[in-house]
């Protein structure tokens, strides 16, 4: 049994190692076997747009807050459900009592959660209008 | 602030690197860059009709950090002429440059005494390794020229030399 536990292992770390050498090998390989600079005229070697043009501003721009309710409406609905799932292993697996004792937890779970459709309901997600931000 | 010195790769091998440009030589990734109307004959290459896949040149990549050819097919003017060595710049070696076409040869038609706005050749602006002749070249031509890099690259010619009846 013990000998049998240290073979595993081993597989393991074969399998690890053999990962580890499949991902960072071809990275060795390109490095002995490619030539070292590139011809260039300008000096643009690393420059990071690939589209010949100047780049314009930087890629750290502020980001618009407002997806914050659409990233909202994603754990109500969609991330919720996924913690459901288990929910119903453990309920196939109850007696009467215990699968109550789930029932009262999974409402409390699913009811805090709901709160996040309270706000954006009173935040205004749910209503088809047209939204105007004025920079004022 | 340009240079034209490669620092070579750390491992040679003689034979490993025949190997290697063979391989090149056989899978050319040319640059999905056109500059006039020559673009639309490389198109036409690219496509069924004349599929430059059989060649093994087919993969146009948009990206010059992929591309081992940039195939020059138009008139270079002097406003793109940046733009063109800035990608020249960003493709890894090895590279290798096609001219296509008289405006990438020489400035085709619109060298004239005086005239302020076009680049005469892409040689001016980086090492070109193969001109393709024509106004515009045929596809037919532009398959030679890849056919002619591939000689340049392996040292042997891969396919039968066309002879002019």
């Amino acid at each position: 049994m013990e000998q049998q536990a240290t073979l595993d292992l081993l597989y393991v770390a074969a399998f690890f190692l053999g990962g580890l050498g499949f991902a960072v090998g071809p990275f060795v390989i390109a490095l002995l076997l490619a030539p070292r600079s590139t011809r260039n005229t300008q000096g643009k070697t690393k420059q990071l747009i690939e589209c010949g043009m100047e780049p314009i501003g930087d890629a750290w721009i502020r980001f618009g807050i407002v997806y914050y309710l659409y990233a909202l409406m994603f754990v109500a609905f969609a991330v919720d459900i996924l913690f459901l799932f288990p929910v119903a292993l453990v309920y196939k697996s109850q007696t009467l009592i215990g699968a109550l004792d789930a029932f009262i937890e999974i409402l409390l779970f699913v009811g805090i959660l709901s709160l996040i459709i309270i706000y954006a309901w009173k935040k205004g997600v749910f209503k088809w209008e047209r939204k105007i931000y004025s920079p004022r | 602030m340009g240079t034209q010195n490669i620092q070579p790769a750390i491992v040679q091998f003689a034979q490993l690197d025949k190997l290697l440009a063979l391989g090149r030589a056989n899978s050319l990734w040319p640059m999905t860059f056109g500059l006039a109307c020559c673009a639309i004959e490389m198109m036409a290459t690219g496509a069924s009709r004349f599929d430059l896949a059989r060649f093994g040149a087919e993969v146009f990549r948009p990206s010059p950090r992929q591309c081992d050819v940039m195939i020059v097919a138009g008139t270079i003017s002097k406003k793109m002429a940046s733009a063109v060595e800035t990608l020249y710049d960003q493709m890894p070696e090895p590279k290798w440059v096609i001219a296509m076409g008289n405006c990438a040869i020489s400035g085709g038609p619109f060298v004239f005494e005086g005239q302020y706005g076009i680049v005469e050749g892409a040689d001016k602006l980086f090492p070109v390794d193969v001109f393709i002749p024509g106004c515009p070249p045929r596809p037919e031509a532009l398959i030679e020229g890849i056919l002619e890099l591939e000689e340049k690259v392996t040292g042997s010619r891969r396919w039968p030399r066309v002879e002019v009846a």
